[in-house]
């Protein structure tokens, strides 16, 4: 019985939403797209995650520890110690590298392994998988694909493919297909390329050296037996668990993915107030209806129940779709993070989607949340209207109209508490962004009160423009002040979020010109191309070397060696330079401890950048533990210095105290100083021409060097402007959903108007211009509150996240920019309603009411 | 055998606040009415007509007084047990019918049954029936945007009625109405309210209106004046 009498109530209430389409769509894609950014980013960066997982679970396969060497790798003769050792372990020698298939632009990691051995560790590359164990060691260079990878490229066995590593490039015959037994070792076995250990050797100029040793101890081995094992190994050489590399490597994208996820939910944000303007409409615009229900005797919580369940069908409808969109978009983005991952972190090559159940509910969650959360005012607004004023129209405007003060109060009471949030000293990334939604909301409360006062601003100017058709327009925006200002708080927030996130970016690209210009001070830059575009971990061939140095029309060089070595912090990057001497000139050092230049070249000591200071809390004689060729050794930080280059940051020594304690005379790369009046563009084709035949490396000039850098950071930001682009796109379907329904809402105004003989011209005026002036107003507020973002967003945010000095720069175009969008956006959702209205006929628009 | 009038108004006093003025609408405002009576509210607009309707439906509370209806003293109720007090015990026609447009016209009748847990044969039954009896049988199926106004008012008697109230609270119901059709609708209430013996109170300022009522009360500076001579009003 109740169930049919709450059946009425719903049907009555479905058939409002099927009577107002536009409504209905436009609260269904506010859900649908903030959905879709959460979905999108999400399922990308699990993809991500889960191939660097699934290809990091593939090489370590059943290993429970592994032994590595210092900075350049193991020698093998550590290996046979530990196969004679008294109790034999069970041990893989692996080489491991990335490099470059010819027939497809992809990376492909290299796994170099012993088939004897690796029985118990990888199934894949032991003899019981079916290697042609004579091919495979017969010390041609020979190697093993998986079917899959097979059949994509079109390869067949026998087939000859073209490898190239850090510069050189091989030919490699395929002797083999792996056929991976599940699904999750097919999509492991992607981008792997299986050789002997003696190939990879040669493959990545490793010669006589392993990058580590798998084994498998079993379960209960104690401490004791492990230091047993470590006795055997030589100084330099370590004993760890398999698992804490791939934790450490894994580990590194935690920001980068975090604040793509903070950027998704701020997506999320913007559909909120999209479908909090939009069920406020349809709360308001059924006043009367919700009046006769109330009048006949149906109850508050009755009405709550109809609204709350028109916003679960809003989300579910909303979020269904948002997930599925977040399908396609999670396509494009993928491509973009795995970019950005490889350019900035870690190879990794994801070819398809992971669809994990997590992202799927987490986005139900927050779609279904975030309606009804929206959802929650309205319809609360809705029931607890007194039956008598709920007739009268003018009552919800005479109620916002004498909250203002107080919700400003509440505004600044709440942007106050997010900006204290922000002197709490050593907070967390996700306290950052609690506070920036705080300030938002606070800024938001604080609309009603700055539109009323901008509103009395431009009404003399809309007047003195057009009229007393200006004048109503302003006055217009006041007296819907409760409808108004939501549609221009989502617009302000919106906007402001571009602003925010625009000015970030800005200020991080200028930061980074003016660096890289002080950074490089040399004419011609030489290196290897890598796997890792920021990583300069390839080596340079010491022929070329020489003959690069050697050159007419270089008058001087220094060398670069960027290797990666365990510390007392995990894996970190440290980079051997050897111009000491100009040193002092190309590093801006944030802080460094007296006479740090004279120490530099000959004493144990470092400079680490200011991002690895802040990863890892080191100050100032705080010592960093490097595991090198002469065993664990202390080096005193010294010197503290500005580099944007890795968000990792980085361990930099002098080439001499680089010398003394590792056995590596290899070199990543040159650079070199032209003679005075030398054309720098002829050295570099000079340079290129010298090289040629001996190693396949990049030579840039300074300013070549420059743009590439540049376009390398504007490509990791593709992702972010992305994002922003479509938060951008979520504020614009909010306003055009909101400036829609006021002028919709108010048919009959504008047909009195009609009536009194104002001209379909004079009306399309008048909605135009009161768009317009919404859209200028919201522009105007967006750009404190994306200043503000913005502050945030590069001093706290970016500070946390990484630990980057950034220069805020806030470039006036940008900020034109923004009003300049909103000011359109405006203009454009106008366009509907006053085209609709001016042609409406007065007439019925009365009769219908 | 009782003597307790059927509805009984109690000194009842409401003001409303306009700024700093403090603006009287009824004073001391009493009333005793008989079940089945009918009963016309003239006044002007603006005289607390509508304010009095609203203490008597329990959609608003008085300042001071008692509403008694069938024994209940609406002022001791809170606001959800006016409601359904509201919802089983009061029938509307308001002045601008009210219907619910997004409900046909046999919903809409339905509503109040359905609201008051009526089975669902029985309410179905009731709704047409009535509807029936306002001569819009064949319309059931339309939505209240396709009917004339009168059509529309003679929905919201059926809707009043259907719902069997103590008592039916008319405002203004012919205002909207062109005067043949306020007649033909104020002809088909008096029928239909003798017939089901409901109580009514019509307020309104159409003073044709009384010689169809019992007793007639002229509100005026929020205090209730009962007209003993008709014709002094209407001139008849």
């Amino acid at each position: 019985m109740k169930r049919s009498k709450t059946n009425l109530l719903w049907r009555s209430s479905i058939r409002f939403l099927l009577q107002h389409p536009w409504h209905f769509a436009l609260s269904i894609l506010g859900v649908a797209l903030g959905v879709s950014m959460v979905v999108s980013i999400d399922l990308s960066n699990s993809s991500a995650q889960k191939a660097f997982s699934l290809s990091t679970q593939a090489v370590t396969g059943e290993a429970t520890h592994q032994v590595t060497g210092a900075a350049d790798g193991l020698d093998e003769s550590v290996y046979r110690q530990l196969r004679m050792a008294e109790k034999p372990l069970k041990s893989a020698p692996v080489v491991e590298g990335y490099g470059r298939l010819s027939v497809v632009n992809r990376t492909f990691r290299i796994l170099g392994v012993d088939p004897i051995a690796e029985a118990p560790f990888r199934s894949f590359a032991s003899q019981k998988a079916g290697i042609n164990l004579s091919d495979f060691i017969s010390g041609e260079t020979t190697g093993l694909v998986s079917h899959d990878v097979a059949s994509e490229l079109g390869l067949a066995v026998e087939d000859t493919l073209m490898v190239s590593v850090s510069g050189h490039t091989f030919p490699l015959r395929l002797i083999g297909l792996i056929n991976p037994d599940n699904d999750q070792t097919r999509r492991a076995l992607e981008n792997l390329l299986v050789v002997d250990i003696g190939t990879a050797q040669k493959l990545l100029n490793m010669p006589g050296k392993l990058s580590r040793i798998d084994l498998i101890l079993p379960e209960n081995t104690n401490e004791r037996a492990i230091k047993n094992i470590t006795t055997l190994l030589p100084e330099g050489a370590d004993l760890s668990r398999s698992d804490s590399r791939s934790q450490a490597v894994s580990q590194m994208i935690n920001a980068f993915e975090f604040n793509l996820q903070a950027l998704s939910m701020l997506a999320l944000l913007v559909g909120m107030f999209l479908i909090y303007n939009t069920m406020t409409f349809s709360v308001v615009q059924r006043r009367p209806l919700i009046g006769r229900l109330r009048g006949i005797g149906v109850t508050k919580r009755e009405i709550l129940r109809v609204v709350v369940q028109e916003a679960i069908l809003i989300g579910v409808i909303g979020t269904a779709i948002g997930i599925l969109a977040g399908f396609f978009l999670a396509q494009v983005l993928l491509k973009l993070v795995t970019q950005s991952i490889n350019d900035l972190y870690f190879v990794v090559s994801v070819q398809e989607l992971s669809i994990g159940i997590y992202p799927l509910i987490k986005a139900a969650v927050l779609g279904m949340g975030a309606t009804l959360l929206a959802a929650y005012w309205p319809a609360r607004e809705a029931s607890n209207a007194e039956v008598s004023t709920v007739l009268n129209r003018s009552s919800s405007e005479s109620k916002i109209k004498g909250r203002i003060g107080t919700l400003a109060l509440a505004g600044i009471v709440v942007g106050g508490l997010g900006g204290g949030l922000l002197l709490i000293p050593n907070g967390r990334i996700g306290m950052g962004y609690v506070s920036l939604l705080m300030i938002i909301i606070g800024f938001s409360l604080t609309i009603p009160l700055l539109v009323t006062g901008l509103t009395g601003l431009i009404r003399p100017v809309l007047s003195t423009i057009n009229g007393l058709i200006g004048k109503m327009s302003a006055q217009g925006i006041v007296t819907e002040l409760s409808r108004t200002s939501v549609a221009i708080a989502s617009l302000v927030v919106a906007v402001a979020a571009t602003v925010g996130v625009g000015v970030m970016v800005d200020s991080f690209r200028t930061t980074v010109v003016s660096w890289l210009e002080i950074q490089l001070q040399a004419d011609v830059y030489v290196q290897v191309p890598r796997a890792v575009t920021r990583k300069a971990d390839g080596e340079l061939d010491p022929t070329v070397v020489l003959r690069l140095k050697q050159t007419d029309g270089v008058a001087g060089f220094h060398t670069v060696r960027s290797v990666d070595v365990h510390t007392n912090f995990g894996i970190d990057q440290l980079v051997a330079v050897d111009n000491e001497v100009s040193s002092h000139n190309t590093y801006q050092m944030k802080e460094s401890e007296p006479g740090f230049w004279n120490r530099f070249r000959n004493e144990a000591i470092v400079m680490v950048s200011e991002v690895y200071a802040y990863r890892h809390h080191v100050d100032l004689g705080d010592s960093v533990f490097i595991r090198t060729d002469r065993g664990r050794a202390g080096f005193q930080v010294a010197g503290i210095f500005y580099d944007y280059a890795s968000d990792l940051g980085t361990i930099t020594i002098s080439r001499n105290t680089y010398d003394a304690y590792f056995d590596d005379p290899a070199v990543s790369g040159l650079a070199l100083y032209a003679t005075d009046g030398a054309d720098v563009d002829e050295l570099v084709k000079r340079l290129r021409s010298r090289s040629e035949g001996l190693q396949e490396v990049l030579i840039q000039s300074n300013r070549g060097l420059r743009e590439a850098s540049i376009a390398i950071f504007d490509r990791t930001f593709t992702v972010t402007i992305v994002l922003r682009m479509l938060a951008m796109l979520v504020a614009f379907v909010g306003v055009l959903s909101a400036l829609m329904a006021i002028q919709l809402e108010r048919k009959r105004e504008h047909a009195v108007m009609r009536a009194n003989g104002m001209t379909p011209g004079q009306l399309w005026s008048y909605v135009i211009t009161q768009s317009g002036a919404m859209g200028l107003i919201a522009g105007i507020l967006s750009l404190p509150l994306g200043i503000i973002m913005a502050y945030i967003l590069v001093y706290v945010i970016n500070m946390r996240s990484f630990g980057w000095t950034l220069q805020l720069m806030v470039s006036p175009a940008l900020l034109m920019q923004a009003v300049l969008l909103a000011f359109l956006a405006a203009l454009l959702a106008g366009i509907y309603p006053s085209y609709k209205m001016a042609k409406a006929s007065p007439a019925d628009a009365l009769r219908n009411n | 055998m009782n003597n307790e009038p059927y509805i009984s108004l109690g000194r009842l006093t409401k003001s409303y606040q306009e700024g700093s003025v403090t603006r009287a609408v009824l004073r001391d405002l009493s009333l005793d009415m008989d079940e089945g009576e009918m009963i016309v509210l003239l006044g002007r607009s603006g005289s607390g007509k509508s304010t009095l309707l609203n203490l008597i439906s329990g959609i608003d509370k008085p300042d001071t007084g008692k509403v008694l209806i069938g024994g209940t003293n609406l002022v001791s109720l809170n606001e959800k047990q006016r409601t359904l007090f509201r919802r089983n015990n009061i029938g509307f026609v308001f002045q601008s019918f009210n219907l619910i447009s997004t409900l046909t016209v046999h919903e809409n009748v339905l509503l109040p049954l359905k609201l008051k847990n009526n089975a669902d044969r029985e309410a179905f039954r009731k709704a047409t029936r009535f509807l029936e009896e306002v001569g819009l049988g064949d319309r059931g199926d339309s939505y209240p945007d396709r009917l004339s106004g009168g059509e529309r008012q003679r929905v919201a008697i059926a809707r009043a009625l259907a719902n069997e109230p103590l008592l039916i609270l008319a405002d203004e119901p012919t205002g909207n109405l062109d005067y043949k059709t306020g007649q033909l609708i104020l002809k088909m209430l008096h029928t239909l309210v003798r017939k089901n013996n409901r109580t009514i109170i019509i307020a309104t300022h159409d003073r044709d209106i009384c010689q169809i009522a019992d007793r007639v009360f002229n509100l005026q500076d929020g205090v209730l004046n009962e007209v003993k001579n008709h014709t002094e009003i209407t001139g008849e």
